[in-house]
């Protein structure tokens, strides 16, 4: 039984242009991702909105393993922006887990 | 001898019948009958060339009476009446045998007895048919006045639309105040416009209009007379109680529907900070920023969908409510609005926002609302927790099944919409009521809002729940249907009715007693000697009359008790 924080997704969105609460659970990106990877992007972004921390941290593995390839994300019907969303929680790794210093612009660096 | 001239067509119905009953023999059968002219059978009796080829028979061999064996007379009466009135014949000089629900499909297993029973019932046909004298529809005048009951938005739209079609109209309200459920709501979807100002302005068009009166604290409290020339009594409260008789040729039933209430403890229904969408929509339409309940600021929100709706074995409403998936999605758009940083949980069944309204949807999620679907057989449970918070616990259906517990500051029950308890309106109108205690039309999609009752239409969320919208549409077709009957100035009613042979009545009242249509009454004639009267545009010719009569004294034209039995001793002869 998970009790959720309601606060969690504020401190992963970095702006306007993370929109994981889109997702409807079409399953679509996990049938397309040529990595196979098992959790990204639907169940971890459903953690992340959710508010269940313990469950985005147990799942760094995956949140790295991802090509940024898009091709979920010109698959999708929702118009996630999926990669974003990748970076955006990569971001907060980077600073919270990692504790990497830095402004939202060093996402980038791992493309 | 032959005295007259009948058409006899048995159809095959594709099969439907043909398969199960030898039509060939059927015909044979009555082939010989001195007064049948014409025996046929057909492939579709309602086929167009078939209507056809009966129309040139009843033309070339001046047929003066018409039976067609086929389905039941709900179904093609009226078609085969056509038929014959084209053709020049009386109408009510054809009579409709159903071998097909009554016979052929009923009989599946027995070939020979389901073609016997034909032959029994297309000879009572021709039985009945040989007595049958020619009749004419009475004719009435029709009042140009309708009654609408009810002013919310389907009711005040529907009273706008009839005067403007240039129709009387009285528009009666129960409550003290008209616009219903509208005149109490902020912005509405789609269009965002203030439900009190959609009723402001169609109020104003209303009172512009010289040929509507509306008058609240109304209610109808007797109806007389039938379809064309209703007589209905208005009584209203207040001030001066009182009571007005008025003429109308059509009533429009606009009553609106109720909200559905939550028991105590359903879905934490009791626990402070659990509300139902309708309380949740004027929280939200009078905040000018972010919410408070009670003295404490609300951040979080769950909103528990289908709450009244679907209810399966734990309820009485089967139905979908439709409207509420779309009106708590706006809502909770509009609290996003108004505190762009609230965390909104949707936990819901499956979302209905249909047809342009999923857009709504979208946006919602866009905007960061967070969805989750949960199993019909689970449902979220809501207590109350320590420390001031409510908490939601749901199984999350779409993710990982897992067991989830939302701490939130207010649940929303989305409850949806349930039938209005009118027992007195419905008794005075004898209004038909579904299953799911909504009113019901003739046909959904054919005559979707008028009534069994002549003269009596539906229109809005009475019939089923609706948007305020599609209240609009159907209180406009609801006009459209009055419009095109009184605007003619007259109409043609079913001359089948109870007839008095004022020879044998003797007035003893007991046809004035049974009849449910009030259509008897008393007629002197001269010298003391009273007989009953029986209204032809009020009788339905039910008959209920006809047996209570002790002297038999009452006969329903077209089925008059000399016809009735020619087709009894028919069906009883021998089948040779």
């Amino acid at each position: 039984m998970a009790v959720l924080d309601p606060h969690f997704v504020d401190s992963v969105r970095l702006d306007d242009s993370f929109n994981a609460s889109a997702c409807m659970n079409c399953g679509i990106c996990t049938a397309v991702c040529p990595l196979g990877l098992e959790h990204l992007p639907r169940e971890i972004f459903a953690y992340v909105v959710l508010g269940m921390k313990e469950e985005v941290l147990r799942h760094q593995d995956t949140v790295f393993s991802c090509l940024l390839c898009k091709l979920c994300e010109v698959n999708c019907p929702a118009g996630v922006h999926i990669t974003e969303n990748v970076r955006a929680l990569r971001h907060y790794f980077d600073s919270e887990v990692f504790q990497i210093q830095g402004g939202p612009g060093d996402a980038a660096s791992h493309v | 001898m032959s005295e007259r001239k009948i058409g006899v067509y048995v159809c095959q119905c594709g099969g439907n019948i043909s398969d199960y009953v030898d039509v060939e023999r059927v015909r044979e059968a009555v082939s010989g009958d001195p007064d049948v002219t014409v025996t046929r059978t057909a492939m579709f009796t309602c086929s167009d060339a078939t209507q056809q080829e009966i129309i040139d028979d009843i033309k070339a061999q001046d047929l003066d009476g018409l039976v067609v064996a086929s389905c039941s007379p709900k179904l093609h009466t009226f078609t085969f009446r056509g038929v014959a009135k084209r053709a020049g014949l009386n109408p009510y000089r054809y009579t409709q045998v159903n071998i097909r629900e009554q016979d052929s499909w009923a009989h599946t297993d027995d070939h020979e007895a389901a073609t016997e029973k034909a032959i029994r019932l297309v000879k009572a046909g021709i039985a009945r048919t040989r007595l049958l004298e020619p009749l004419d529809p009475t004719v009435v005048e029709t009042v140009p006045k309708a009654l609408v009951i009810g002013a919310g938005v389907a009711g005040l739209r529907a009273a706008i639309g009839l005067a403007d079609i240039g129709l009387g109209v009285v528009v009666i309200e129960k409550e003290a105040e008209v616009g219903g459920w509208v005149k109490e709501f902020g912005p509405m979807f789609p269009h965002e416009r203030d439900g009190r100002d959609l009723i402001e302005q169609l109020l104003g068009e209303a009172r512009r209009r010289e040929n509507i009166v509306i008058f609240t604290s109304a209610e109808l409290v007797r109806k007389a007379g039938s379809f064309g020339n209703y007589e209905v009594d208005i009584r209203t409260r207040g001030a001066s109680n009182m009571t007005r008789r008025l003429e109308v040729g059509s009533i429009i039933v606009a009553t609106g529907v109720d909200s559905y209430q939550p028991a105590e403890g359903e879905y934490g229904y009791g626990i402070e900070g659990v509300v139902t969408l309708p309380e949740f929509k004027r929280m939200v339409d009078s905040a000018t920023g972010p919410l408070t309940h009670l003295g404490r600021p609300v951040r979080d929100v769950a909103y528990i969908y289908c709450v009244g709706s679907r209810q399966g074995e734990s309820g009485p409403n089967q139905y979908c409510s439709r409207f509420c998936c779309t009106s708590a999605v706006h809502t909770s758009l509009e609290l996003q609005g108004k505190d762009p940083t609230a965390h909104q949980y949707h936990l819901y069944r499956d979302m209905r926002t249909y047809g342009r309204y999923e857009l709504l949807y979208d946006e919602s999620r866009e905007k960061g609302a967070v969805y989750l679907k949960f199993p019909a057989d689970r449902p979220p449970e809501v207590t109350r927790a320590p420390g001031g918070k409510l908490e939601v616990a749901v199984q999350d259906q779409l993710t990982s099944q897992e067991e989830l517990r939302l701490p939130v500051d207010l649940v929303v029950l989305v409850t949806g919409m349930v039938p209005r308890q009118n027992s007195e309106l419905v008794a005075r109108l004898k209004l038909p009521i579904g299953r799911d205690g909504f009113f019901n039309e003739i046909h959904p999609k054919l005559r979707p809002v008028e009534t069994v009752v002549d003269g009596v239409a539906i229109c809005g969320a009475c019939q089923f729940p609706k948007t305020a919208s599609e209240s609009v549409t159907s209180g406009l077709a609801a006009v459209a249907w009055s419009a095109a009957m009184l605007k003619q100035g007259r109409a043609e009613l079913d001359p089948q009715v109870a007839t008095v042979d004022p020879e044998l009545c003797t007035w003893c009242g007991a046809c004035a007693d049974t009849c449910p249509y009030a259509a008897i009454g008393q007629l002197d004639l001269g010298g003391g000697r009273l007989v009953a009267t029986i209204d032809p545009s009020t009788c339905k010719g039910c008959g209920g009359c006809v047996p209570i009569c002790p002297q038999h004294a009452i006969s329903v034209l077209g089925y008059t008790g000399r016809e009735v039995e020619a087709m009894i001793d028919s069906l009883a002869a021998e089948v040779a």
